[in-house]
């Protein structure tokens, strides 16, 4: 589904990603670790379009597509989602506006009608029960006032409206409490399925305990530097990313 | 005198035969006055510092003619497709006392005054004038400025009908009265005339609009030639006696071939509250004068303004706030948008006059630049001359965020609407206050902007 090879990317003149290989099927969790400031969050936001980034090397092909060629937009359209590890506060448009905005997006770009206002409602009210969100919270601005652990179910939130075929995941456990992190983990694991993937980003093993993923990935000066299974996690939550760094430099 | 001067000054004594209540001696004789000092000051110029970012040249250079030059408008005019746009000016839902006004004259049968309460006057003000001009003897002229520019001594000197309102004690206008003035022929100049009498504790809802009947294009050469655009240099008086309420909205959407000069002068007394919502999303050139006095004590004025431009639209605010009593309170609150190569001026003057100790004044002005060429020459200007007053100030001028911009793409809306989404959230404080008793503006409004307001640089 999504193949990255040798993907190098820069910000400002400056090298961030030097060279990433991965390779994510559908029905996979991948998670991707690393310490801060190894590249995690870049690689979640040139996945997502975001402008700023230059690629400098490599491609990114997703369902057969170059994905780097395409507009944001597009690439929601066409399945992919990043869950913000800021999600961005917008005055003056309400959550519910957003939510219905982009899912008839969504819909338009696939062919299928758009929903009108009973079944949308109908929709949105079962997916903000999956996240215990009040549903006064789709008539407030978008993220304005919201506190942290709001915020990223929010983003989960919108994640199941839209049932992304690739979801991407930054540092969504950041900010959170394990109660929020629970409801979060849950939403997550509901959305898991034959068909799509998703990408983990994550600075801590914790999320994994409750999203488990099939694939591990540390993530050290802008590339992999080691992958495995869980146990990967695990390992690295006792020993510190001081570890695989010395051993890459051994190896 | 300069040939603009003496055009215009020709135009008014060749229409003085057609005005409403020439047969009424004190308004001959002020209408004289004016004439006499229009023909002394003429047009103000971009030397004068209230006009140093607004070129009235478009206005002035060119050669609008006032209806006495031309047939009267045949409002019932055989090809009827021509007054559709009529229908379309319509607000759904909204419920008024309607008076339209074609070119500056009063046009009967396309309104709708419906049948109003006891000490409640809703008429055409030439009417008022022809007929019973002792209503309106002692407010006509008394509240615009005395040391008025020429625009506003050329509407003192000529102007045409208009809406009177006159509310006795304690009445309410109920329904609001919606003053609707098309400007139709190309080549045409209008001087239209409102005149709100609210006499203590009644409640008045106001709204004027200003609206082109044909679209006509752009004016690319002199203003004034056929087919360029028309010019409406309108004046509103409003008098709020003790305790009065009035709800004022000003809304233009003209198009993009029309020359708007405003003038909207109010004096409060005692207790009185008005509120003032401005909406200006058409017009070649426009400039809004809003006067207010607050002239009694306790008395409150809430001033909100939104103006969008795009092509080379050029929208001019000027509010001036004089606080004379003791204990009374103004906001105002301005939202400009631009694109492309639109200007806009916003000039806020807080006058504080050394009685008007317990003043609370506050004003903000904020704008969103969607072009590098789009310009906005914002100036708050506090002349505070007693010493126990709250007043403060703010103009900022920003562009869309980006992050929110990249955020709303990455769930799927596309650039344009993404932008078009973030600039109406930038106004929807502003258009979200807008209502009128139960009914609120918002839904026309936002259909208007979502018509109107630039997306794209």
């Amino acid at each position: 589904m999504l193949s990255i090879a040798n993907l190098a990317v820069s910000v400002d003149g400056k090298s961030i990603l030097k060279g990433v290989d991965l390779e994510v099927n559908a029905g996979e969790v991948h998670a991707v670790m690393g310490p801060n400031g190894s590249g995690k969050s870049t690689l979640a936001n040139v996945l997502a379009g975001r402008d700023n980034y230059t690629v400098t090397a490599g491609s990114v092909t997703y369902q057969e597509r170059n994905l780097l060629e395409m507009a944001p937009e597009l690439r929601a359209r066409e399945g992919v989602f990043l869950a913000f590890q800021y999600p961005v506060e917008i005055p003056g448009v309400t959550n519910l506006y957003l939510l219905k905005a982009s899912i008839n997006a969504i819909r338009r770009h696939r062919g299928a009608e758009e929903l009108n206002a009973v079944a949308f409602l109908k929709l949105i009210r079962e997916k903000a029960a999956l996240v215990e969100m009040d549903e006064a919270f789709l008539y407030r601005a978008i993220n304005q006032g919201f506190s942290g652990g709001e915020k990223k179910r929010n983003e989960i939130l919108q994640m199941a409206l839209l049932r992304p075929t690739l979801s991407i995941l930054d540092e969504t456990d950041s900010g959170l409490d394990i109660d929020a992190l629970k409801i979060v983990a849950k939403g997550v694991n509901t959305l898991r399925g034959a068909d799509c993937a998703m990408l983990v980003v994550t600075h801590y093993q914790r999320l994994l305990d409750y999203i488990v993923p099939d694939f591990v990935h540390v993530l050290q000066d802008g590339r992999i530097v080691r992958s495995g299974d869980k146990s990967l996690a695990l390992e690295l939550e006792r020993k510190g990313y001081g570890w695989v760094g010395a051993q890459a430099g051994a190896a | 005198m300069n040939p603009a001067t003496e055009h215009y000054l020709r135009q008014c004594q060749a229409l003085a035969d057609l005005l409403p209540g020439r047969r009424v001696d004190w308004l001959q004789a002020r209408r004289r006055d004016a004439l006499a000092r229009f023909a002394h000051i003429g047009f103000p110029t971009r030397r004068d510092e209230d006009w140093r970012y607004t070129s009235v040249a478009p206005i002035t250079g060119g050669s609008f003619r006032g209806a006495g030059n031309a047939p009267r408008p045949d409002f019932e005019g055989e090809d009827g497709g021509e007054l559709q746009p009529l229908d379309l000016a319509q607000i759904d839902g909204l419920k008024s006392h309607r008076l339209v006004f074609i070119d500056g004259q009063f046009a009967a049968h396309l309104s709708h005054p419906i049948a109003a309460n006891a000490g409640v006057t809703i008429e055409p003000l030439g009417r008022v004038l022809d007929e019973r001009p002792e209503l309106v003897e002692q407010a006509f002229g008394s509240v615009t400025p005395r040391n008025e520019h020429g625009f506003t001594a050329l509407n003192n000197a000529g102007s045409q009908d208009g809406v009177a309102v006159i509310l006795a004690p304690g009445a309410a206008t109920e329904l609001p009265v919606e003053m609707l003035f098309v400007s139709r022929a190309a080549g045409r100049f209008n001087q239209p005339r409102n005149l709100i009498i609210a006499d203590e504790g009644s409640r008045a809802g106001l709204i004027e609009r200003h609206i082109s009947a044909v679209e006509t294009a752009p004016a690319t050469g002199r203003a004034g030639e056929r087919g360029a655009g028309t010019f409406t240099n309108s004046a509103t008086e409003i008098v709020l006696g003790d305790k009065a309420e009035v709800d004022y909205h000003l809304v233009q959407t003209q198009s993009a071939a029309a020359y708007h000069i405003c003038g909207v002068w109010v004096r409060q007394a005692r207790g009185s509250r008005f509120r003032c919502r401005t909406v200006t999303l058409g017009g070649a050139l426009v400039r809004n004068d809003l006067g207010v006095e607050l002239a009694g004590e306790q008395a409150h004025c809430d001033l909100l303004g939104l103006y969008s431009v795009a092509g080379t639209q050029h929208v001019d605010t000027h509010t001036t706030v004089t606080h004379a009593a003791e204990n009374c309170s103004s906001r105002e609150l301005y939202k400009g948008v631009l694109a492309q190569r639109g200007r806009a001026v916003f000039h806020g003057r807080i006058v504080v006059r050394p009685s008007a100790q317990k003043t609370e004044a506050a004003q903000t002005n904020n704008n969103l630049l969607l072009s590098p060429a789009a310009e906005i020459d914002s100036k708050p200007q506090l002349e505070i001359y007693a010493d126990d007053v709250k007043c403060s100030h703010g103009a900022t001028v920003g562009q869309l965020d980006e992050n929110a911009l990249f955020y709303l793409r990455s769930r799927g809306l596309d650039q344009a609407r993404a932008r078009a989404l973030l600039t109406s959230a930038f106004v929807n404080d502003v258009i979200g206050e807008i209502e009128i008793g139960d009914f609120t503006l918002r839904d026309a409004l936002e259909n208007m902007l979502a018509e109107r307001l630039p997306s794209n640089q």
